[in-house]
C-alpha cells in the first residue's frame, strides 16, 4: 500500500494546498491590491510549476528540452498577449 | 516494433515519445487559448453594464470546494500513473475511477454555481463581463466534461486490454490533460475569483 504513496507526489499535493491557503489571505486579510496581485501571481505561478514537474513528469526523458521549449513558448505568447492587452485595453498606455 | 525497456511503458516505443512529445505541443496551444480568454476577461471585467459585478456574485465556499475537488483529482491521477509504472493494474484504475468522480463531482458543483448565476441575473447575455466569465469558466468546463469521456473510456480500454505501450501511452497522455485543466483552474481561482473578490 505504501509504495502506491510516493513521497514527492503526496509533499507536491500537500505543498498545493498550503499555496492554495496562502492565496485565500488576499481575501481574508486586510491588503493593498497590488500587495494581494503579487501574492497571486507568485501563488499561481509557483503551483503551476509544482504540477508541471512533480506530476506531469516534464523533465524525465531525453524529449525534455523540446519539452521544455515548448511550454516556454506557449507561456511568452500567453504572458505577452495578456501584458499586451492590459497595457492597451485596461491600463490605456 | 523496438522496444526500449529502460523506460516506463509509456515511453517504450518512437511512437510513444513522438504521441506524448505532440501532446505537449497541443498543451502548448491550449495555454495561448487560455490566455486570450484571460486577456478578454480582464480587458472586461469591469464592463458590468446594467448587470452584478464580481464581487457581489462570487461566492468563497463553492469556489474553494471546486478547487480542492479538481486539485485532489490531480493528485489521485499522478498516483494512477505511479501505480501504472509499478505495473499495478488494479490500483491503477481504483486512482483512475476516483479521479473521474472528483472530476464528475466538480462538473456538479460548477453546473450548480452557473444555474446560480442565471437565477441572480448574470446570464450570458447581461453584459459584457458575465458573458465572458461564463465563456471562459464554460470552456474550461467543457475540457472537464471532454476529460470524463476520455478518461472513461480509456479505463473500459485498459479493463479489455490490459496494460500494453498503446494504453500505457494513452493513460500517461489523458494524465498530462487532466493535470494541465488543474493549472488552468489555478489561473481562473487565482485571477477571476480570487481577484475579484479582493
Amino acid at each position: 500500500m505504501k509504495e502506491l504513496f510516493p513521497a514527492k507526489q503526496v509533499l507536491g499535493f500537500a505543498f498545493s494546498i498550503l499555496l492554495t491557503v496562502v492565496a485565500l489571505a488576499v481575501i481574508f486579510l486586510d491588503m493593498s491590491f497590488q500587495m494581494g496581485m503579487l501574492i497571486l501571481l507568485v501563488t499561481a505561478f509557483v503551483q503551476a510549476g509544482v504540477q508541471l514537474i512533480v506530476f506531469m513528469h516534464a523533465g524525465e526523458t531525453e524529449d525534455r528540452p523540446a519539452i521544455y521549449t515548448n511550454i516556454y513558448y506557449g507561456v511568452i505568447i500567453a504572458i505577452v498577449t495578456v501584458l499586451g492587452t492590459l497595457l492597451t485595453m485596461v491600463w490605456d498606455m | 516494433m523496438k522496444m526500449d525497456h529502460s523506460l516506463p511503458l509509456e515511453y517504450s516505443t518512437d511512437q510513444n515519445k513522438l504521441n506524448i512529445l505532440g501532446f505537449w505541443i497541443f498543451l502548448g496551444a491550449e495555454i495561448m487559448l487560455f490566455a486570450t480568454l484571460f486577456a478578454s476577461y480582464f480587458t472586461l471585467a469591469n464592463r458590468t453594464g446594467n448587470g452584478p459585478t464580481g464581487a457581489e456574485i462570487f461566492e468563497i465556499t463553492p469556489v474553494l470546494i471546486e478547487t480542492f475537488l479538481l486539485l485532489t483529482s490531480s493528485f489521485t491521477i499522478g498516483l494512477g500513473i505511479h501505480a501504472m509504472r509499478l505495473g499495478k493494474q488494479k490500483a491503477m484504475l481504483t486512482f483512475f475511477s476516483v479521479t473521474l468522480l472528483l472530476g464528475l463531482a466538480f462538473l456538479g458543483v460548477e453546473i450548480y454555481e452557473f444555474v446560480h448565476y442565471v437565477h441572480v441575473g448574470a446570464g450570458l447575455q447581461t453584459s459584457a463581463f458575465t458573458s465572458i466569465l461564463l465563456t471562459t469558466l464554460g470552456t474550461h468546463g467543457a475540457h472537464v466534461t471532454l476529460g470524463l469521456f476520455w478518461g472513461l473510456f480509456i479505463i473500459l480500454q485498459i479493463k479489455k486490454r490490459g496494460l500494453t505501450p498503446q494504453t500505457a501511452n494513452k493513460s500517461f497522455i489523458f494524465s498530462l490533460y487532466w493535470h494541465f485543466l488543474d493549472v488552468v483552474w489555478i489561473f481562473i481561482f487565482s485571477f477571476i475569483y480570487l481577484k475579484g473578490m479582493m
